[in-house]
């Protein structure tokens, strides 16, 4: 039996669920193709934080807009997504990065973020268990508005509210191939089904490349193991995401009162690497305790690992392919594929939908890797 | 619990020392107050040749016999004393002379570990717990995570192993019901520590559920210290325990009821009383059966659940095999799993009993020796065949008959995956 659907979604993610809603409630017919259980790839192994700051414009305005989103969206959804606004704060450690945060927030400002440079003597009224000297900060910067969400939540809430409005979602199921007649995709097959249709929305993650594979096209996306610990439950004590762009830690207290955090390996290496690496361990014990010395004798309860997609300028590519028709890119976020899913999928479904195309989709195209001069997004941890 | 101002102790395995504070802590830890900044260490090292999980029976003759096959032993137990559940059966153990029988297992537990202390080639680290298996480039052996307890604080030691033999043992099972976290409801295990280990009396007023070996040896042991024994309910409709701990039982006037469970306990901040409720044929409560039995203490003996997580994270072929107690790593003759160099005996490769552990045991450490190239083949292979022997024999018996289909169950996935 062969079936039609208007668009079909590789990728059952954050970003394919909330491309499937936003689709749906265009009047747009869509199934969803998810190879293990929704949530299984980056989007369940994340930090789970959302953050406004950024050092280029693109993602500063698809963010701060994701904020907006994410502020309305469980009354949207109808489920709670458990979204809470603690704000992150940006430890600076040089005279030079001190720099480059002045530089941002004057841009962010203009974007209308409410960010402010934070000083030495200020940084513990934010997060009071911080120690200054530990770690070697100069200054920081804050935005109250930044936060997090629970990234399971937030994608069943995204299928349900798809489903109702007649999404099919498909998990264990692999894609298989995809059909292209005349440069124009026609068909996706998978383990258990065929589906005619005329657009296919790549949001596999970090397997983007082999699904991109299928249709001919070569993206520079590179897979690169990331890990996360969980410490055990502490009284909940501060509400801010605490980041740092020179140790390339980040951690914050959930609601539940354990610390969760991340650090890159210093011998990272990029590959499907699954398992959990001693180095980390070392690393960002070392590192968290340097920053919160009172974390000393507490225990860490679990630890995991997950994928960044990774581009070379660190920003997300975005929109239909220049070469294969209906073929639509939505990967290689480096990390923030979470905190920029509400704006980045609903502004796909209007360009599949509408052929709206916004000035942001337009410099996120894959084709800029084609111009010599590309804008690299500095403000990367994890 | 909160000692000495560090958060989340377990107090129950922790040892009691002089000049201490220990506070009562709810739900969240409370953040340490102090908070100076002590410059960070790297994790301790050590590599070794076979890595041994748990000091129960199996662990303790799988170090024994590893080390006499000149292989360099890392013996790890997260609590203070070795012998895992050995050291709480003060009963004594049926069976050949060869394999203990007429020996307490405590006994046995302190031969095995005066022979372990003695060994030159094993090395101990109790108060230990191996917490993940983790990725390390720099080397081809296993690296394991191992969280070390010194007084009340803990650290990371980084373990490198040629093999690894997990002789994690198993978790006791616990029966879903309102109440059933009340303080007064124990798992069979803790009742055995309290008594037979601390000399501490659990409760005045026990029910016991389930009349398998563990329930019924643990009621007669209750009755020995004095403690009232008000019934034992066993949901199957035969009792699974041997017919000699059961005839001891009922002659000091403990009823056993079969087809019979637990609904429910009364009680607000501790046990008061507890239902118990008739079962039909299908195994489901009989409405107007219900029956409400005062007490002080519920003790749960409902079988166990072997502990694979380790085995699990390692990536080890696993099948679940009811007659093993659940989700079980398959392995060959001599105890190997699907991944070359990982090794399990006793409990959690199959829960059995105590004697065969041991032999398990000692098969997995003579095998892991040969794998290390620490050995001999011939002569160690030799020995390899005469403990398979013994295994056999052992069991033999009509109630060896559960293991046996596991075992078999084992070769036969085994087989399947070659």
């Amino acid at each position: 039996m062969n079936e039609h659907a208007d668009v079909v979604i590789i990728g059952g993610g954050v970003n394919g669920c909330a491309i499937a809603y936003y689709l749906s409630k265009l009047g747009m017919n869509v199934s969803v193709f998810e190879r293990n259980y929704l949530g299984s790839g980056a989007t369940g192994s994340c930090g789970a934080g959302i953050r406004q700051q950024w050092s280029t414009k693109e993602n500063t305005e698809l963010a701060i807009q994701s904020v907006h989103m994410f502020e309305e969206l469980s009354d949207e959804l109808g489920e709670d997504i458990e979204f809470s606004q603690g704000g992150y704060l940006i430890i600076n450690h040089t005279e030079e990065e001190l720099a480059q945060s002045k530089k941002n927030v004057k841009m962010q400002k203009t974007l209308g973020l409410d960010v402010s440079m934070v000083s030495v003597d200020e940084i513990n009224d934010i997060v009071p268990v911080l120690d200054v000297n530990g770690m070697d900060s100069v200054g920081a910067t804050f935005c109250p508005t930044d936060g997090h969400a629970n990234p399971f939540k937030t994608t069943f809430a995204y299928a349900h509210a798809a489903e109702q409005l007649g999404a099919n979602i498909h998990t264990h199921t692999l894609v298989k191939d995809i059909k292209t007649k005349n440069n124009q995709v026609s068909e996706v097959l998978t383990d258990k089904k065929s589906v005619k249709t005329r657009w296919v929305v790549d949001a596999a993650g970090a397997w983007s490349s082999q699904i991109a594979k299928m249709v001919g096209i070569s993206i520079p996306n590179k897979p690169f193991r990331k890990e996360v610990l969980a410490t055990e439950r502490l009284e909940p004590l501060f509400k801010a995401m605490v980041i740092s762009f020179k140790d390339g830690i980040y951690f914050s207290q959930q609601p539940e009162g354990n610390i969760v955090g991340g650090i890159p390996i210093p011998e990272q290496r990029s590959g499907f690497y699954e398992l959990p690496t001693f180095s980390f361990i070392q690393h960002m014990s070392e590192t968290l305790t340097r920053y919160a010395p009172a974390l000393r004798d507490i225990n860490m309860l679990r630890h995991w690992t997950g994928y960044y997609d990774v581009t070379p300028d660190a920003r997300p590519i975005l929109g239909e392919d220049s070469k294969v028709r209906g073929f639509v890119h939505c990967h290689g976020f480096s990390g923030h594929g979470f905190m920029l899913s509400p704006m980045v999928s609903r502004m796909l479904a209007e360009y599949i939908s509408n052929d709206k195309e916004s000035s942001v989709l337009k410099r996120l195209r894959l084709n800029r890797y084609e111009d010599e001069d590309i804008d690299m997004e500095q403000n990367v941890v994890g | 619990m909160r000692v000495n101002n560090i958060p989340n102790v377990r107090t129950c395995i922790a040892p009691l020392t002089e000049d201490v504070t220990v506070e009562t802590q709810d739900t969240f830890a409370s953040w340490p107050k102090e908070t100076h900044n002590t410059s960070a260490t790297k994790a301790d090292a050590c590599t070794v040749d076979v890595l041994i999980v748990g000091g129960g029976p199996a662990g303790l003759e799988a170090a024994v016999q590893a080390a006499k096959q000149n292989a360099k032993v890392l013996l790890v137990d997260e609590n203070q004393q070795l012998g895992g559940q050995l050291i709480k059966q003060t009963h004594k153990f049926f069976g050949s002379k060869q394999e203990n029988a007429g020996t307490r297992g405590v006994t046995i537990a302190k031969e095995l570990e005066e022979t372990v202390q003695d060994h030159t080639g094993i090395e101990l680290l109790l108060e230990s717990t191996v917490i993940g298996f983790y990725e390390d480039t720099s080397s081809d052996y296993f690296t394991f995570a191992v969280s070390k307890r010194k007084g009340y604080e803990s650290s990371i030691v980084k373990v490198q192993a040629k093999t690894v033999i997990f002789a994690v043992g198993a978790m006791e099972n616990m029966l879903l019901f309102p109440g059933n976290d009340l303080p007064g409801v124990y798992g069979a295990g803790a009742v055995q520590t309290l008594m037979n280990v601390y000399g501490v009396k659990p409760g005045n007023h026990v029910l016991m559920v389930g009349a398998g070996n563990v329930g019924l040896i643990v009621s007669y042991q209750l009755l020995q210290a004095g403690i009232l024994v008000d019934r034992v309910v066993e949901a199957a409709p035969i009792i699974g325990g041997y017919h000699v701990h059961a005839a001891k039982l009922r002659r000091c006037g403990v009823p056993i009821y079969t087809r019979h469970s637990i609904k429910e306990i009364i009680g607000s901040d501790h046990v008061e009383a507890a239902v118990v409720v008739r079962l039909d044929e299908n195994w489901q409560e009989i409405p107007g059966s219900e029956k409400t039995i005062e007490c002080d203490t519920v003790c749960l003996a409902v079988g166990l659940t072997p502990s694979t997580r380790l085995l699990s994270q390692m990536g080890v072929k696993m099948y679940t095999i009811a007659e093993a107690g659940g989700f079980v790593a398959i392995h060959d003759d001599y105890m190997q799993t699907s991944v070359p160099g990982v090794f399990v005996a006793g409990d959690n490769s199959g829960i059995e009993e105590a004697s065969t552990a041991m032999i398990e045991g000692k098969i997995a450490g003579v095998a892991a020796a040969i794998q290390t190239g620490k050995t001999s083949t011939k002569q160690a292979k030799e020995l390899l065949d005469i403990f398979a022997s013994e295994l056999a024999s052992l069991r033999a018996g009509p109630f060896g008959e559960k293991p046996r289909i596991a075992k078999q169950k084992i070769q036969t996935f085994w087989r399947k995956n070659q």
